[in-house]
């Protein structure tokens, strides 16, 4: 495969996180490393005990290789924080740490890089907010709550049934505050993205005959149109802004049900009906 | 400008601290695991409700007759439903009865008996509407022990679980005036209107089809319908203090094969409060004087939060509120041979639960 001109500084050895050299070499165009390797050992390790777990049918739906109903479910609540039976949620608890061991291990792996490269480290900074929602979900709020069968199961309708379930506990989600916010975000994220993918595929593909357009013409575009434009850079800045915050919000929108707040979402609202303006 | 955003955002985040409740909680699996079927409650609010019902709890002297037998017949007139106990087990539930009712009005027996000129009580008479409206509860009480246990379980009920040593229980509810729009008086505003169609009209609320995309053919529902589906299912959340969870499977709100068993309790209750207001609320209507009568002329009627004032068992299931004690509540009791009565007993349910 052919070098590309940025690869010869990309493959640079050392910069590694601690030190050494220990699989700080490149299997084709991949870098490797010590969090590459983690990286794998959990992502496979992960993915077998799920096909463990859908063979032995310990989830809900009792043994199945349909994808949609395969589930590995979290302990019942009685185990509280403590350690269940492998077939009683324990399965769910070593796929969690597997998981969270992967994508740990893959930031880190995009820091290395980043070190490798001599940039800064928002790609895994980034990163670490998806995690961090994750995390939210499967340890942060089942330790404020006190049991990890407080976390969603890991299957595709079964996490659909956490949703539905742990959403209507609080009778009406769409009345959490931090909700709003990060549904907001989750839409002007994917409207930014929309605005800027449909600019980029419009500048670089101009009609027969005509030169590819450059960022003049795109600032004039949205000049035009909105009356500003934030600029090449700024776009990205702003989709960052908008993605991180979509994930964090979303972090908070279900950390705080349950542990800051247990009954309904639409009562949470009574602080702005019993303000004192006119109440 | 930075520092009065500054300022602006500190007093934001302050308010929605503020507005929050703080953990620990206290949760509860109500289906299978890791399906976020649960019921989560803060026990710091939980504790000041439970408080303030434990201090409402009366004192009352004496125990139960256990041996016992009936009293003989012309011990009293005109003692329609507590013919099954002795003078002693009478005597003491009269007591009770004052201290779970007009303990607040400090009349005592007076509340629902006439006093006569010479300083003697008359017992027998009606002239009161208080002892009538008190006859027809102590009825109701009864009936509901005894033909809805799958409600009121092993436990049952008893005056105080609604009245708490008030005159009127909290949380009845009346027609809804013509117009109204008054928040604070919630339940006379047109969610009444929802409330009367299900407890009184026992309107359906099955609004939820059985399959997908079944066009307009099929389902019927109104977006009034499903309102008023989703009105008394939040009435009712409200009134029991739980969420979705506590009956239903949310992927599949109306199927039974799903739902936690709370759901049937729940539907016996619902079934318990139409008969209720059916054979024992409306027709005290014209008993009632002008005070207890609501904005449209009709006399008060129950639902689900009368009794259990935001708690999923009344009073958190304190044993005050329960029959067990009480023998007069724990059947449909005969009417006391009253020799000499033309006691007007007009009862109509004397099915009398053999016991």
């Amino acid at each position: 495969m052919a070098m590309l001109t940025f690869e010869r500084k990309y493959r640079t050895r050392g910069g590694t996180l601690l030190g050494g050299d220990l699989f700080d070499f490149w299997i084709g165009p991949f870098y490797v490393g010590f969090f590459g390797v983690t990286t794998i050992f959990f992502a496979l390790l992960g993915t077998a005990l799920c096909v463990y777990g859908a063979a032995m049918g310990e989830g809900l739906a009792g043994q199945t290789w349909n994808l949609w109903q395969i589930s590995i479910a979290p302990p019942p609540l009685e185990y509280g924080l403590g350690l269940a039976p492998m077939m009683e949620g324990g399965l769910w608890q070593a796929i969690t740490v597997c998981a969270i061991g992967a994508f740990v291990s893959w930031a880190l792996r995009q820091a290395e890089i980043a070190r490798k490269l001599g940039m800064g480290y928002h790609v895994p900074v980034a990163f670490g907010v998806a995690i961090l929602a994750y995390v939210t979900l499967v340890v942060v709020r089942p330790l404020l709550l006190g049991a990890w069968g407080h976390g969603f199961p890991y299957g595709i309708i079964s996490h659909l049934d956490w949703v539905s379930n742990v959403g209507y506990q609080y009778l009406h989600f769409h009345y959490n505050p931090a909700h709003m916010i990060a549904v907001s975000f989750f839409f002007t994220t994917t409207f930014a993205l929309g605005l800027h993918g449909s600019l980029i595929l419009s500048v670089t593909n101009p009609p027969k005959g005509e030169s590819i357009k450059t960022s003049e013409h795109e600032n004039t575009y949205f000049r035009d149109t909105i009356g500003y434009s934030i600029g090449a850079i700024g776009i990205h800045r702003l989709g960052l802004f908008l993605a991180l915050n979509a994930g964090i919000w979303s972090a908070i929108c279900i950390v705080i049900s349950g542990p800051f707040w247990t009954r309904g979402w639409p009562e949470w609202w009574a602080w702005w009906l019993n303000l004192p303006i006119w109440s | 400008m930075k520092k009065q955003l500054l300022i602006l955002s500190a007093a934001g985040a302050l308010l929605a601290i503020q507005a929050c409740e703080l953990p620990p909680v206290e949760t509860s699996q109500l289906g299978f695991r890791g399906v976020g079927m649960e019921h989560v409650a803060n026990p710091s609010t939980l504790q000041d409700s439970m408080e303030s019902v434990a201090a409402r709890i009366p004192q009352l002297a004496g125990s139960p007759d256990t041996d016992m037998v009936p009293a003989p017949a012309g011990t009293w007139e005109n003692v329609q439903y507590l013919g099954h106990l002795s003078e002693a087990e009478f005597n003491r539930t009269m007591l009770a009865m004052t201290a779970w009712v007009a303990q607040e009005t400090g009349q005592g027996c007076n509340y629902c008996h006439v006093i006569e000129d010479d300083g003697t009580v008359n017992f027998v008479s009606d002239d009161i509407y208080t002892k009538v409206v008190s006859r027809d509860m102590i009825r109701m009480t009864q009936d509901l022990n005894a033909n809805y246990p799958e409600h009121v379980g092993e436990t049952g009920v008893n005056c105080w679980t609604c009245h708490m040593g008030e005159v009127l229980p909290n949380n009845y509810w009346f027609y809804a005036a013509d117009g109204e729009r008054d928040l604070e008086r919630y339940y006379v505003n047109e969610g009444a209107r929802q409330t009367e169609r299900y407890l009184l009209d026992q309107e359906a609320i099955r609004v939820i089809s059985d399959q997908a995309l079944t066009g307009d053919t099929e389902n019927t529902s109104s977006i009034q319908d499903t309102e008023y589906a989703y009105w008394v299912m939040i009435q009712m959340s409200k009134d029991l203090g739980v969420n979705c969870t506590y009956c239903h499977t949310t992927a599949r709100f109306s199927d039974w094969d799903e739902s936690p068993p709370q759901r049937v309790t729940a539907l016996r209750g619902v079934g318990m409060v139409r008969h209720a207001n059916a054979e024992y609320m409306l027709p005290l209507q014209g008993e009632w004087p002008d005070n207890r009568l609501g904005p449209m002329g009709d006399g008060p009627k129950i639902q689900c939060a009368t009794c259990h004032n935001g708690a999923f068992q009344p009073q958190y299931g304190a044993e005050a509120s329960h029959a067990t004690e009480w023998p007069a509540f724990q059947i449909l009791g005969p009417p006391h041979d009253g020799a000499g009565t033309g006691g007007d007993d007009g009862s109509d349910d004397d099915e009398g639960e053999g016991n």
